[in-house]
């Protein structure tokens, strides 16, 4: 009998293995598709492997210097095979890691039968049944698509096929401008399509800070991104293998649109096969799985971790609960703070944010005071011609709290891990500056937007 | 000759103390009867005398540790004097090393303080500093050495145990400290639950929202220890009720009198000392004029003797949430109303501050309590032991009274005296009574001189 089965080998999931196995448990970890879920295979390292050549391709053009940009392009289907690479590379290090900590993983449709039962469909037809202590849900989720969309994987797609694409649509119409419509876009315009971004809301990336989205959506629509908000699909045909789309703008006139493709990244369902939620009488917080802050679900030793249980839908937020959900487990209480849970966008440029934006400071009633910093004034963002982007720090002006860090520009996903540290370490806002910067770094900003914070800036003019 | 300074005994009761706060550093010059520390015990704090001039070689009992009296908490050497080795260990009184506590070590899961000041070998810390940081669970990481290269110094940490050095032993977040110092919590006292037992916001907040003594009576059922006033006050409460034989007497106080004449005096007091008599001031001096004529309501039975104590000091019983405690009112029959007023509020103050000395409780010869805010006619009291007199004050009513045929309304007030029958027989305690009663409703006759 083992000790712990966990359902999915995802970020959560396989995680949530090593640190079973680590702390003397025997695990059993049971996978349909392959080891790294969604973030290594479909999601997070595919999409930076794109964004990563296509912004080298992006830099190449643009380049004032070099000879014979103008006739740089992508081999489409060498771009493919290296992101596959990648993810093998990956891949086959976690099944290694597995092995090592001695984690039994079984291929195959995990099914919870009751609290403690767990049945494993395997490839071949077999059928096996285990007995375990404690089974960890951490199946997922996959995208979801509205109810009038068909999914054909040519014309109509999710990210499922997006990543792995055999030509290049000229006009693309993404659904969605959320974290996922934004990345897509930034892959397929680089690459050369036209792009056009229908949002149901009243604006992109809706969870950011105001002034982020705002200068998201300039950069988008100065690189040629039509982005249209408030906008309601209504119908999507094909016609001529083209795609004609219907939808309602925001004065409620319908209007007509034509496309190549269309990626549908609508957000993501849980994905709940193997979890008859009606007959094990599992609670719900549809379409979630309920959990409290210890991750346990209303079924005695049952724990839910990651995608499935909503939130934010983040491999690294799904990791961290994998260690909380071991030391729950392991009975030694551990919460995860969702404000310390860091937001990252690979868009046309970085995004990456943690802790409160300024509006919502203010509405829960927090004296806030904001200290920005450019990336215009600072040397090694003009050293690397990337000047688009800022840094916005958002403190409590009386305890020097810091509630929240904002950035957008080159880089920003890796800088905002000093902020997440920062505000884990309870720091204050001037904490940023005390620390020396190593000099020429895109880090200075951050040090910089602390100094205005307290009213010191150094590198910009006197007001 | 090195002087050894010892705890002292701090009243009959007091069995242990606690140093609140060193006036003089390790190498000060000190003469003999410069105040060297300040103890608390028993809720009260008193300033202790250095018992010889020389030099303050070695503070053996640091700053919040409670020992037992009589425990060596410092060595006096004289000029160029060195101070035996043994002294730099513990006390040198077996006994004292036995009860000393050691400050709590700061807990930290998963890196023990062991494991890390070895881990500073490389870093430098002299074998003094080494072993007084491990003697009081000083953590070395946490000091920034003042030596050649940094090497910690013995001072260093003297200096941490002391308070004076800023960088304290204790590990905190920013945001903690801050929290914690807008809101006064003593960072030591904070479990910490982050990394290391580093302490967080949380923490502090957890601290200052935990329930405190006197927030929830107990549960029915619960069994609580007793504190060390309650302690004190039940042997000293069972001691006296059950050696010294008490006898009661009440009277009825006409009390318009001295209501019409405190009512004539409040401006002239608001006005020229800025002071608010209240009655109890008018009985404290009208007590202590009484006993002045009846010296044996001053006594004390010592042995086989009757001490007639030389001032009459009168104590105010005031309550408090851990006990009663009993201020007294030096030669309250010698110094004016105007002093009394001055005296009995900053008493009263600074008992619900606990911020009193021994010797101010312990100077009563007779004691004052009073209930007339409560509706409580009348009450018997315990003798504060080891006076001889105790006076009980109940509420003041408005009564319907026959004079001379007629139907009057006066104010009435009943005293209460408990006396120990071993010194006072009933008719003095009587005539002690009547004269108290005639007193008070003669006001300014009784208070003419002010």
């Amino acid at each position: 009998m083992d000790d712990l089965c966990i359902i999915g080998a995802g970020s959560g999931g396989y995680v949530a293995a090593i640190r079973g196995a680590q702390y003397g448990l025997r695990v059993l970890l049971i996978e349909k598709d392959q080891l790294g879920g969604t973030c290594l295979n479909r999601g997070c390292i595919p999409t930076k492997c794109f964004i990563h050549d296509v912004k080298i391709l992006t830099a190449a053009k643009r380049s004032p210097v070099m000879k014979g940009a103008d006739r740089v392009s992508i081999d489409i289907d060498k771009m493919v095979s290296r992101k596959r690479q990648v993810v093998k590379t990956m891949v086959d290090g976690l099944a290694m890691i597995m092995k090592g900590h001695g984690v039994r993983v079984v291929q195959g449709q995990g099914e919870l039968l009751a609290p403690g039962q767990v049945r494993v469909h395997t490839m071949d037809g077999r059928r096996s049944e285990e007995s375990v202590k404690y089974v960890v849900l951490a199946t997922g989720a996959k995208p979801g698509t509205p109810p009038f969309l068909s999914v054909d994987g040519h014309f109509v797609q999710t990210t499922d096929e997006a990543l792995d694409p055999k030509d290049l649509p000229a006009k693309l119409l993404i659904i969605g401008g959320g974290v996922i419509g934004l990345e897509m876009t930034a892959i397929y315009r680089l690459l050369g399509s036209e792009v056009t971004i229908l949002e149901l809301l009243p604006d992109i990336i809706i969870n950011e800070d105001a002034e982020i989205r705002k200068a998201m959506r300039m950069l988008m629509e100065q690189q040629g991104v039509k982005i249209h908000l408030e906008a309601k699909v209504k119908e999507v045909k094909i016609r001529e293998e083209k795609v004609e789309i219907d939808y309602e703008n925001q004065k409620g006139q319908v209007e007509k649109l034509q496309a190549d493709r269309v990626l549908v990244a609508t957000g993501r369902i849980p994905v709940l096969e193997g979890i008859d939620v009606q007959n094990l009488g599992l609670g719900m917080n549809e379409p979630f799985i309920k959990v409290n802050g210890k991750f346990e679900t209303n079924l005695p030793g049952v724990y839910a971790i990651g995608d499935v249980v909503g939130g934010m839908m983040l491999a690294h937020k799904a990791s961290a609960e994998a260690e909380a959900v071991l030391a729950n487990i392991l009975g030694q209480p551990k919460r995860i703070k969702p404000e310390l849970i860091p937001r990252c966008i690979w868009g046309l440029a970085e995004v990456a944010s943690v802790g409160l934006t300024e509006e919502e400071a203010k509405a829960k009633g927090r004296h806030v005071r904001v200290g920005k910093f450019p990336y215009m004034s600072n040397g090694a963002a003009q050293a690397m011609d990337d000047i688009n982007g800022f840094v916005k720090i958002v403190g409590d002006s009386e305890s020097g709290e810091i509630l929240g860090v904002h950035m957008i520009g080159q880089h920003a996903t890796d800088l905002i891990s000093e902020a997440v540290t920062l505000m884990t370490l309870e720091a204050t806002v001037e904490d940023f500056a005390e620390g020396i910067k190593p000099h020429p770094t895109l880090s200075e900003t951050l040090m910089e937007a602390a100094l205005d914070w307290s009213g010191i800036l150094v590198h910009k003019l006197k007001q | 000759m090195a002087t050894e300074v010892v705890l002292p005994a701090l009243g009959l009761t007091v069995e242990k103390g606690k140093i609140l706060e060193w006036y003089k550093k390790e190498g000060d010059p000190v003469q003999k009867g410069e105040l060297i520390f300040l103890v608390e015990a028993d809720k009260v704090t008193t300033d202790v005398e250095s018992p010889s001039s020389g030099i303050l070689s070695k503070i053996l009992i640091p700053v919040g540790v409670e020992v037992p009296i009589l425990t060596v908490v410092a060595i006096i050497t004289g000029p160029g004097e060195k101070l035996a080795a043994k002294s730099l260990t513990k006390g040198p009184q077996p006994s004292a090393a036995k009860t000393y506590e050691k400050p709590p070590t700061p807990v930290s899961p998963g890196g023990g303080l062991e494991g890390r000041a070895t881990s500073l070998s490389d870093r430098g810390v002299v074998p003094a500093a080494r072993r007084k940081a491990k003697e009081y669970g000083v953590d070395l990481s946490q000091i920034l050495g003042t030596g050649p290269n940094g090497v910690i110094l013995l001072k260093d940490v003297e200096g941490v145990l002391a308070g004076e050095s800023k960088i304290s032993a204790v590990k905190a977040s920013t945001l903690a400290r801050k929290l914690a110092e807008k809101e006064g919590v003593p960072l030591k006292e904070v479990q910490g639950t982050g990394i290391r037992g580093r302490i967080m916001q949380a923490d502090v907040k957890a601290y200052l929202e935990r329930p405190t003594a006197t927030a929830a009576e107990p549960p029915l059922g619960s069994t609580i220890p007793m504190s060390t006033i309650r302690r004190i006050i039940a042997r000293r409460m069972s001691e006296s009720a059950f050696s010294a034989p008490h006898i009661y007497f009440f009277s009825e106080v006409w009390l318009d009198p001295l209501l019409q004449f405190r009512e004539e005096l409040l401006p002239v007091f608001e006005k020229h000392f800025n002071l608010r008599p209240s009655i109890n001031d008018f009985l404290i001096k009208a007590v202590a004029l009484n006993i002045a004529d009846f010296p044996m309501l001053n006594a004390q039975l010592k042995g086989e003797q009757i001490h007639i104590m030389p001032e009459i000091n009168i104590g105010l019983a005031v309550a408090m949430p851990e006990g009663l405690i009993v201020p007294a009112i030096p030669r309250a029959d010698r110094v004016g109303l105007v002093e009394i007023v001055r005296q009995r509020s900053d008493l009263v103050g600074r008992a619900r501050e606990g911020k009193l000395t021994l010797q101010e409780i312990e100077r009563g010869t007779f004691t004052i309590s009073s209930l007339a805010h409560y509706d409580i006619t009348h009450f018997t009291a315990i003798l504060n032991p080891p006076q001889s007199g105790i006076l009980s004050v109940g509420k003041t009513d408005e009564k319907l009274v026959l004079v001379e045929g007629q139907v009057r309304v006066k104010c009435i007030t009943r005293l209460g005296l408990s006396v120990d029958h071993r010194i006072v027989d009933g008719t003095m305690a009587a005539d002690f009574l009547q004269h108290l009663k005639w007193k008070l409703e003669h006001p300014a006759f009784t208070f003419m001189s002010l």
